[in-house]
């Protein structure tokens, strides 16, 4: 039989299983293409506009940390993308992550691998087939985003060149996961593996935007930028891209070959032979289960947040050309620059935050489909006990994730400029005022776990269109009523505006409401 | 007389448009081992799902303890154990940390119990994660949480699924003991010849309903027996007689299905025509099953 015997019925199975799932990540990700194109057309209508913008740009790290520098200042193009370019390129290499774990590890874990394999599958063509559509997925996502640059209003050469660079980031990121996903036998553990690889090459990019550049040649991310699409195209990086994806691919491959299906190549240590006493209630095994989860989380933050503040106190240095001056003093002086760095980090921080609170929500929801909800039911545990673990832990995390995050910034600012305790207390503050926004998603994802165990995936959708709702919602010039839906737009962007009592107490409200009818409801309905 | 420890009257649960359980009716009284027959998808798992409170029953009574598990679930709780018929394992932790776990959540001190010497009988490696363990080692550790420690009451559906045979009789030993101990079994099972070695009385279910109820005695007494008869004369036309079917005659010997309140007349008949040699079977339980487990439409009475 043919080690890849199979592999074309198992793309077309991915691609369907897919379909709902692929549409609403791509049909996001292609209408901020659009709005940005467009709307930089009319917003810069002349080269001097987008000097200017790109130059306030390129003069600020904190921009180009986040979304990356402009090289070519005179191209609009360059400008109604760099945003998209680097850090839209990381929600992109996510789409592939989530992807290829879906068709090969979690596969694997749940036993069907085991049971396809049996059948006149041949060894490589699952991996083989997670790559197939992972990779026409990426495809169609590339024509689309070219399609939707060009309809914005943008050239097509330079089009193709974004669109192209999209298409490479994706190629990393799927042989990136392929690769992460034959280390470990817990589909959980190659996801963060594959994250953290992922995260890295960001970081590197980062570190060479605002430093040495070299550094930037080692990321994809750091490519996608120097591929120069809008003027003057360097073709032949497109060849990074395919030689690196082609080439963890291929190690993948071998990697599963000297593996047996269902094992990693890292080996399970086994574990205790006796419980931990504290291991008696439901808080304490939600716990449990998500401690791993939650460290790791609260290292990301941290880095990211530590990052950022590092980065933050370079701000006044750099800002030599009239218009970096005159955004500083739009903003009120270069300490008010530091903190719109650190209020822009933290908006981010605040959807980033809320993807681990929906895991959280999701997990019990897997827990409950499985069986295992059932058997701690079965004991003396009670329901509400069970629910509000979950919400604890998905709630009050997602909270302490910010607080990291803003105790992370103040801290690399402190190492960079030797600020006091006074930025701490600050910088936390402000990050912890983001919570009510979190929490009216996340207790949106408790809500939909109540009403049925199946529903709560349904929380990654809501997430996702709050989060586009910030995105265009400012480009498109949507209505506050369209706006005003997504939670994360009513908080102020502390620590640069001041503290608001009314929202904060509104989204609490909301946020408490939705939890509380959540529990209600869980009390009521039927387990499994 | 005392209090059965579960009394179901006229249970009825729908899920969308399904009926799953059909006013359904289980009693089984303290001490007992009682099995739960049911083909694939007769509602034996709903049941017990009701009977552990995590379904809301849409018609009839059902009380466990005689407590109603919808409202008094964790007092219920308390003075059970349950085996799931798929026992999913969370993935990190370990089959010691999770049976540690399930007794605590039910108020057991682990170390009280027989949990090591469980550990022994059923060959189980405790240090391996949820995810490593096999279908029958999953099995395993929900079965040494549900026996390690004295309840009154185990709920065990499909306990053996994927037990090897050896690990079967482990398993019928561990029973054993507990029972002599006075526990309480509710076993639900599709497999036959467990619940014929293991049960006291017996509930067939079939399509949410039970269809009969008993000791295995009481059951085969209603079900009719197999006569081959050898006569001297003409062998009688039995088959005018009520109860009596299958009727075939060869030269002198003559065989036929009659039912319980019918074999006096056959007994009569055959007398009268000089019988020489006579055997009367019982069903066997396999026939007795089969035909409870029959879809409505081919069952004969």
């Amino acid at each position: 039989m043919n080690a890849y015997a199979g592999t074309w019925p198992l793309t077309r199975a991915a691609l369907r299983r897919d379909r709902v799932f692929v549409t609403v990540w791509v049909l996001l990700l292609v209408v901020v293409v659009y709005a940005s194109a467009s709307a930089t057309v009319s917003i810069y209508p002349t080269a001097a506009d987008r000097v200017q913008a790109a130059e306030a740009i390129n003069s600020s790290p904190a921009i180009v940390a986040l979304y990356g520098p402009i090289l070519d200042v005179r191209s609009e193009g360059e400008l109604a993308m760099t945003k998209l370019t680097v850090l839209y390129a990381a929600f992109v290499a996510l789409l592939f992550l989530v992807l290829v774990r879906r068709h090969t590890r979690t596969e694997e874990e749940s036993g069907r691998a085991e049971l396809l394999g049996a059948t006149a599958v041949g060894r490589d063509a699952q991996l083989a087939a997670a790559v197939l559509e992972s990779g026409s997925v990426a495809a169609a996502l590339g024509i689309l985003a070219a399609v939707a640059c060009v309809v914005g209003g943008l050239p097509v050469v330079g089009s193709i060149g974004f669109a192209a660079s999209w298409v490479g980031v994706s190629w990393v990121a799927i042989g990136l996961t392929a690769v992460a996903c034959q280390l470990s036998a817990s589909a959980r553990t190659c996801a963060a593996l594959a994250g953290a690889g992922i995260a890295v090459l960001f970081g590197l990019r980062v570190v060479g935007d605002t430093g040495p550049e070299w550094v930037s040649w080692l990321s994809p991310f750091g490519w996608s930028t120097r591929l120069r699409a809008w003027s003057e195209p360097r073709w032949w990086v497109l060849l990074l891209y395919a030689v690196l994806g082609a080439g963890l691919v291929v190690s993948a491959r071998m990697l599963q070959h000297g593996r047996d299906l269902g094992s990693g190549v890292l080996a399970a240590r086994p574990g205790p032979a006796h419980g931990s006493p504290r291991l008696a209630d439901a808080f304490a095994l939600t716990w449990r289960v998500h401690r791993t989860m939650v460290s790791s989380w609260t290292v990301g933050v941290a880095a990211l947040g530590l990052v950022m503040g590092a980065i933050a106190p370079g701000v006044g240095d750099l800002l030599d050309t009239d218009a970096g001056r005159q955004v500083i003093e739009s903003l009120g002086g270069v300490g008010a620059l530091q903190d719109a760095l650190v209020a822009a980090v933290l908006s981010i921080a605040a959807v980033v935050v809320t993807c681990f609170a929906i895991a959280v929500v999701g997990h019990g929801a897997g827990d409950e489909r499985d069986g295992r909800t059932e058997q701690v039911l079965a004991t003396a545990v009670t329901r509400s006990r069970t629910f509000v673990a979950t919400a604890v832990i998905s709630l009050g995390g997602a909270s302490w994730l910010l607080l990291v995050t803003g105790a992370g910034a103040a801290l690399g600012l402190g190492m960079q400029a030797g600020g006091g305790a006074g930025d701490l207390g600050r910088f936390a503050g402000a990050a912890l005022a983001q919570s009510p926004a979190v929490w009216v998603v996340a207790a949106a994802a408790l809500l939909l776990h109540a009403f049925g165990s199946r529903l709560a995936v349904v929380a990654w959708a809501l997430l996702a269109s709050c989060f586009a709702i910030g995105q265009v919602g400012e480009l498109l010039k949507l209505p506050d009523a369209v706006t005003g839906l997504s939670p994360y737009t009513h908080l102020p962007a502390m620590p640069v505006e001041s503290f608001a009592a009314t929202p904060t107490i509104w989204l609490t409200a909301i946020a408490a409401a939705l939890t509380v009818t959540a529990w209600w409801r869980y009390r009521e309905r039927d387990i499994g | 007389m005392t209090e059965p420890v579960i009394a179901v009257h006229g249970l009825v649960k729908d899920f969308g448009g399904t009926r799953a359980l059909d006013s359904l009716d289980l009693s089984v009284a303290r001490g007992q081992v009682h099995g739960f027959l049911g083909p694939n998808g007769a509602g034996k798992s709903t049941t017990i799902r009701a009977l552990l409170g995590l379904l809301r029953v849409d018609a009839g009574t059902a009380t466990v303890f005689g407590l109603d598990p919808w409202a008094d679930g964790v007092a219920i709780h308390r003075r059970l154990a349950y085996v799931p018929g798929d026992v999913a394992l969370w993935p990190n932790l370990s089959g010691g940390e999770t049976i540690d776990m399930l007794l605590r959540m039910r108020g057991v001190e682990p170390a009280s119990t027989a949990r090591g010497a469980l550990l022994e009988r059923f060959d189980l490696d405790p240090t391996k994660r949820g995810r490593a363990y096999s279908k029958g080692n999953r099995q395993k550790v929900a079965l040494v949480a549900a026996l390690a420690a004295e309840v009154d009451l185990l709920v065990l559906d499909e306990p053996t699924s994927g037990l090897d045979p050896l690990m079967e009789q482990v398993f019928a030993d561990c029973l054993a003991e507990r029972v002599e101990a006075g526990t309480t079994v509710l076993l639900s099972s599709h497999i036959l010849s467990e619940v014929e070695r293991l049960a006291d009385r017996v509930t067939i279910i079939r399509s949410g309903r039970a269809v009969e109820s008993g000791t295995l005695a009481e059951l085969r007494h209603l079900r009719r027996s197999r006569v081959v008869a050898e006569v001297a004369g003409t062998p009688p036309d039995l088959s005018l007689l009520a109860g009596v079917t299958d009727v075939r005659v060869e030269g002198q010997t003559l065989t036929c299905s009659v039912a319980p309140e019918a074999m006096s007349d056959v007994l009569a008949a055959l007398t009268a025509a000089g019988v020489r040699s006579l055997t009367s079977a019982p069903p066997t339980l396999e026939e007795l099953f089969l035909e409870a487990y029959r879809p409505e439409a081919t069952v004969t009475r």
